[in-house]
């Protein structure tokens, strides 16, 4: 195998090509994909990099095809992966449900835009809802919302290794401002820091005779009878359910004793944990919570953090309009504390929005 | 018509992602208005067209900069247009003075000088590359021999290397080395080395082949760059 980052060292990057370079360093073999903003670096990089490492790309002739090329492609055994924003996002729903359904091992990076519709091609957090619930229902998703370049770097990696190894449709789930930021990161062989790349492996045309050497693959997403998808939905659940606090990820920051806490994700949790920050030096008591896979959703975690900090408020920030809230509210029903929100939809938010937001609610 | 006493300078910078075109165009162009000349900075980056000099535009236009270059205001309603000319940008070299001009990234980008009137049979024009060696493509002489190759044309080097806000004086010093030993290879005249003005005072030690260009940082105010 052929080394593609060589020595450990610093550079300067955009997301979207921290991005390519992490497909790299987790050894894809394919990208299928179809050009939108802000995505787009991912297919420009990956293109310029994969005749160098003998990797191959496909520009199909929209999303919902590039997202069923890859759920082909990965039931050959090919490490495939896709990458969309917005309206491409809502198409490839369908290729989605597909790899729930099927229980394929699909990575695909979604760098948000703004919405509804094809809104505005720059930045966002609208994408939330869509990218942890959607398809058609009842599937099983697992989804990492970054915040900075060396995460896009790391959770691409890990993004791979968590779809091949419990075979869940997993998301990197970035934004327009990581995709274009420029932010220095370490770039290293995966290898290097203990991390083994799961060998893709294929899920049909195997090896033995069916019924004497191996049981037959039921890769289906259709069945004859309700019955038949009933135990297959709740063993779905099961399954998920099983793994849900090994794959379930967050981080708090001066959560202690903290009178109010904010809940935010991805890049918005730089400028929650800045607010943080500055309100501390002012003496004003407050901590920072961010759930790094929005799905599964560290409920216990946030729980915990709830009861030792003796928190009086919650301040939900997003650039949304209460898509983070809405999982927060229902994973923490039964707790009485007031919940205040800060939504901009589709518009950055600095620890300064924050900061007055919580002096005008303490 | 206005005579000019000295001969007008056109620039087009080009260069990857974060090399460092934008800041270095900026620069070049506060440079010239301090020298009382009068600069014109052109936005010609089409790829990409919102996420450029865009939220600087009004406070370079302050500094005294003729600014061609989309405003948000001038940009609401447009949507997504994909690859979209300015038609100010398109006539920039009709303009009086100097011109200074920011190009999309990479090959491609540098093609759409061709969109700009007259900038082929200009013989004002020189086209600079900026080159940063922290950027995985340009981190080694081989890779960067073989990105100066992939354009059509250069006329200078501009060595840019920084790695954000975690530059130090060595990682500036031992990257432009090896941009300057790959120019001196292939021929190519570098214009200048650039570095941020924190680094001045450490910098100023140092002998360099090149001049040096002190530089201070504008685009960390765009709030996603």
């Amino acid at each position: 195998m052929q080394k593609v980052i060589g020595e450990t060292k610093k550079a300067f990057l955009t997301g979207n090509e921290a991005i390519a370079w992490g497909c790299l360093a987790a050894e894809a073999d394919m990208m299928f994909g179809y050009p939108i903003t802000p995505q787009n670096e991912i297919m420009h990089y990956w293109t310029r990099l994969a005749p160098k490492y003998g990797k191959e790309f496909l520009q199909t002739e929209d999303e919902i095809s590039a997202g069923f090329t890859v759920c082909g492609a990965i039931q050959s055994g090919i490490k495939a992966f896709t990458a969309t924003a917005g309206p491409g996002n809502v198409l490839m729903q369908e290729p989605f449900g597909m790899a729930e359904g099927m229980r394929l091992p699909f990575f695909a990076i979604i760098q948000q835009r703004g919405g509804p519709s094809s809104g505005t091609v720059i930045y966002s957090q609208q994408e939330v809802s869509l990218t942890c619930y959607g398809g058609n229902g009842e599937g099983h998703r697992i989804v990492y919302s970054t915040a900075t370049h060396q995460e896009l770097y790391d959770y691409t990696i890990k993004g791979f290794n968590t779809a091949w190894k419990y075979r869940f449709p997993t998301y990197l789930l970035g934004d327009g401002y990581q995709a274009k930021m420029r932010e220095p990161l370490e770039m290293y062989e995966p290898s290097e820091r203990g991390i083994d790349i799961i060998k893709p492996y294929p899920l049909l045309g195997l090896e033995g005779h069916i019924g004497t050497d191996r049981e037959p693959q039921h890769l289906r997403n259709i069945y004859s009878m309700e019955e038949e998808l009933y135990d297959v939905v709740l063993k779905n659940d099961a399954d998920y359910n099983s793994v849900r606090q090994e794959i379930t990820e967050y981080s708090e920051f001066n959560c202690e004793n903290a009178e109010v806490i904010i809940i935010s994700h991805g890049v918005v949790s730089r400028a929650a944990e800045d607010a943080v920050k500055v309100l501390r030096a002012q003496g004003i008591k407050a901590g920072s919570f961010r759930p790094i896979t929005l799905r599964p959703f560290p409920r216990e975690q946030l729980l915990a953090v709830l009861e030792k900090s003796n928190a009086k408020k919650l301040l939900i920030t997003e650039s949304a309009l209460g898509q983070l809230e809405r999982i927060v509210k229902y994973e923490i029903y039964g707790q009485t504390l007031p919940i205040e929100t800060l939504f901009m939809p589709g518009v950055g938010i600095i620890d300064y929005d924050i900061i007055q937001k919580i002096k005008s609610i303490i | 018509m206005t005579e000019q006493p000295i001969p007008r300078l056109v620039e087009a910078y080009v260069g990857e992602y974060a090399s460092g075109k934008s800041e270095i165009a900026i620069n070049r162009a506060l440079e010239l208005t301090r020298q009382g000349r009068q600069v014109t900075l052109v936005d010609l980056d089409t790829v990409e067209p919102f996420y450029t000099l865009r939220s600087l535009k009004e406070k370079l236009e302050s500094f005294g900069i003729n600014m061609i270059c989309l405003s948000a205001k001038d940009a609401f309603g447009l949507g997504e247009t994909g690859a979209m000319l300015n038609p100010k940008a398109r006539w920039a070299l009709r303009h009086e003075g100097d011109i200074i001009l920011d190009i999309g990234y990479g090959v491609y980008g540098a093609r759409t000088l061709n969109l700009v009137e007259g900038a082929n049979e200009s013989d004002e024009l020189k086209v600079m590359l900026v080159i940063n060696y922290s950027r995985p493509m340009t981190n080694s002489r081989e890779r960067i021999k073989e990105y100066i190759n992939s354009f059509d044309r250069i006329d200078f080097i501009v060595a840019n290397t920084h790695l954000g806000d975690q530059t130090t004086a060595e990682i500036i010093i031992e990257g432009n080395q090896e941009i300057l030993a790959v120019a001196n290879e292939l021929s190519l005249p570098v214009a200048y080395m650039a570095a941020d003005i924190n680094f001045a005072a450490e910098l100023q030690k140092h002998q360099f082949l090149v001049p040096v260009k002190f530089i201070n940082r504008y685009m960390p105010e765009a709030i996603w760059s």
